[in-house]
């Protein structure tokens, strides 16, 4: 065995061009593996933060709703026990991400009808686990105002205001969007409820859920029926638009990645076999020369697999250096915003110092069954 | 010894079966130099790998040393063959990035008891010592025939099978190369030189003439020693 590694380092320092092509092969694999697996993090926050971005795509409202005017003001007069939500959330035919319970009225601060919005915790489905608050975080008797209701108030964030007699302090105030959000003042349900003496109501439930792209049947009329059956005083919307863009998305998300790094592997592979095979055609001779020395075909197989695996281990640890410094100095382009995901994987490097040799070993497995195979005589007869 | 027994070789082309060997028996006493003439195509060089373990026949027997060669399994014949046959053949085959030296030690796989300075007497005994640095392709056509000759018989296996050994050189080194092996007769060794010349008949024991796969004159001669 040690012959046989002394001969595989003489010859990649021999053949140093393929020996080159085949390490950066290896390499790119493995750079671009950690550099997708680096980023990953941060494109699905972003993705998250995008698709979160676009709103809800299931509206839940009180069976009593007028619809009509619904659709013209944007909320509902009507309102339903806050219970609904909660029976919503365990029911067990029910889908979804996260369901959000609202309470919105229109009120009049400073002569100015305005919005008001009481926004429940999200509630996520049992057993799943919490993702990262990507949205508000709203304080007791705080609230998030609109850029028109501060510039009317002269408010200022961590001062206080007065509205529906009690006093409520500016957790933040909104950037100006120019939608219906410059108008509307958001706190928790509880305050809200509390300030409206609406104890207990609310009159939508906002919920995240992709059941729109089940493929040949309405997803909504599914929801409609289970719906029905527990929440008997419930009517429910669905966004079409909303829905498959925010599915779309993360379905893109979701199948991006896998895709890319098993092109990236195939490639790599072909690439690694056809050098291998390249290789092993060059060295037909001295393999069949090998074998007239007594050298059995353990030891010919370990030629060609011990070279792929060492060009693997060389590839792994390039590799990961490479796809580390494209991560952490491209990815952020990319990813502006959730640019502090992008970190250094230290794991990643023992699963590239795996993999790697792996992939180079298996892609120059037919190499090394053409090397073992060869009949000498025929190579050695040929002179 | 080397012993066949009424051996058949057949290869499959695109042409159709070609025949190789033709039911050819023979017996080459230990310690004498054999060479084996005969036109292109005549079943020198298959005889050659035959006898070496490395092509075996569709009938027939071969016997080295009294073993049966054929009779093992492939790794058992890799190292019979590792220890009692040496190869030389006329295109050197030297590995292009060892130098003489490392060449000459390719041998010695699963050979732990040859030692590197073993190599370098016998590359000195070859007028090699020079050289044991150089890289085949710094060396004369000549200094790699010696190479491969050295790399042959670095273990002394019993028998040397030597392929057109003389093909590549000049006259000066072919009777150079054809004294070595003779030399190498004369230390006991088996020696069966495949050739198209003439140089190594005048240290050949016995002569074997072939056409067509088939052995059609076998002769003692009569000055051997």
């Amino acid at each position: 065995m040690k012959l046989v590694c002394w001969l595989i380092f003489k010859e990649l320092l021999h053949r140093k061009v393929s020996f080159v092509l085949s390490t950066v092969a290896a390499m790119a694999a493995v750079a671009l593996c950690v550099a997708i697996s680096m980023t990953q993090a941060a494109a699905q926050n972003e993705t998250r933060r995008t698709t979160r971005d676009i709103g809800s795509n299931i509206f839940i409202i009180p069976k009593m709703a007028d619809e009509f005017d619904y659709f013209n003001t944007g909320f509902s007069e009507k309102t339903m026990p806050e219970e609904t939500v909660h029976e919503m959330a365990k029911a067990p035919n029910i889908s979804y991400n996260h369901l959000i319970a609202t309470l919105t009225q229109e009120i009049t601060i400073a002569g100015r009808t305005v919005r008001l919005v009481g926004l429940s915790g999200a509630l996520h489905p049992p057993g799943r686990r919490k993702k990262s608050k990507m949205g508000f975080a709203i304080k007791q008797d705080h609230v998030y105002i609109g850029y028109r209701i501060a510039e009317v108030l002269s408010a200022k964030k961590n001062e206080d205001v007065q509205f529906l007699g009690r006093k409520w302090t500016v957790q933040r105030i909104e950037p100006e969007k120019g939608t219906i959000e410059d108008i509307t003042i958001f706190g928790l349900l509880p305050d809200v409820q509390e300030a409206l003496n609406l104890p207990d109501r609310i009159n939508e439930i906002k919920a995240i859920d992709c059941l729109c792209l089940t493929a040949d049947r309405d997803p909504v009329k599914i929801l409609r029926e289970e719906l029905d059956k527990i929440l008997p005083n419930a009517k429910v919307f669905h966004i079409a638009a909303i829905a498959d863009a925010r599915a779309k998305q993360r379905q893109m998300m979701d199948k991006y990645s896998p895709f890319l790094v098993a092109v990236l592997l195939v490639v790599s592979a072909a690439w690694l076999g056809v050098l291998a095979a390249v290789n092993v055609g060059e060295r037909i001779s001295e393999i069949g020369l090998l074998r007239a020395l007594g050298y059995r075909s353990g030891a010919i197989s370990a030629l060609v697999l011990g070279r792929a695996a060492l060009i693997g281990i060389l590839g792994a640890i390039l590799g990961y250096a490479v796809g580390c410094l494209l991560a952490i100095n491209v990815g952020p382009e990319y990813f502006p915003v959730t640019a502090k995901a992008i970190r250094a994987q230290p794991a990643m490097l023992g699963w590239a110092l795996l993999g790697a040799p792996l992939l180079a070993m298996l892609a120059s497995f037919i190499p090394a069954s053409w090397a073992v195979s060869h009949d000498p005589a025929v190579t050695l007869r040929q002179d | 010894m080397i012993s066949l027994q009424s051996v058949s070789t057949t290869f499959s082309t695109r042409g159709g079966p070609v025949t190789g060997l033709d039911d050819v028996t023979l017996e080459i006493p230990a310690g004498q130099l054999a060479c084996v003439v005969g036109p292109s195509g005549s079943g020198k060089t298959t005889l050659l790998m035959a006898i070496g373990g490395m092509l075996r026949p569709n009938v027939g027997t071969v016997q080295v040393n009294g073993q049966d060669v054929y009779s093992m399994s492939g790794s058992a014949r890799a190292a019979f063959r590792a220890r009692n046959i040496g190869f030389i053949f006329q295109m050197f085959h030297l590995v292009p990035y060892l130098n003489v030296l490392d060449n000459v030690l390719l041998c010695t796989h699963g050979n732990g008891g040859t030692s590197k300075q073993a190599a370098v007497e016998l590359l000195e005994r070859l007028g090699l010592s020079h050289r044991a640095g150089h890289k085949p392709s710094q060396l004369s056509t000549g200094e790699r025939q010696r190479t491969a000759i050295a790399r042959a018989t670095l273990l002394k296996p019993s028998v040397l099978l030597a392929d057109e050994p003389t093909g590549n050189l000049d006259e000066e080194n072919a009777a150079e190369v054809v004294k070595i092996l003779g030399n190498y007769r004369d230390e006991g060794g088996t020696v069966l030189v495949v050739t198209h010349g003439s140089d190594a008949l005048e240290y050949a024991d016995r002569v074997i003439r072939m056409r067509a796969g088939r052995v059609t004159e076998e002769t003692i001669t009569a000055d051997s020693s």
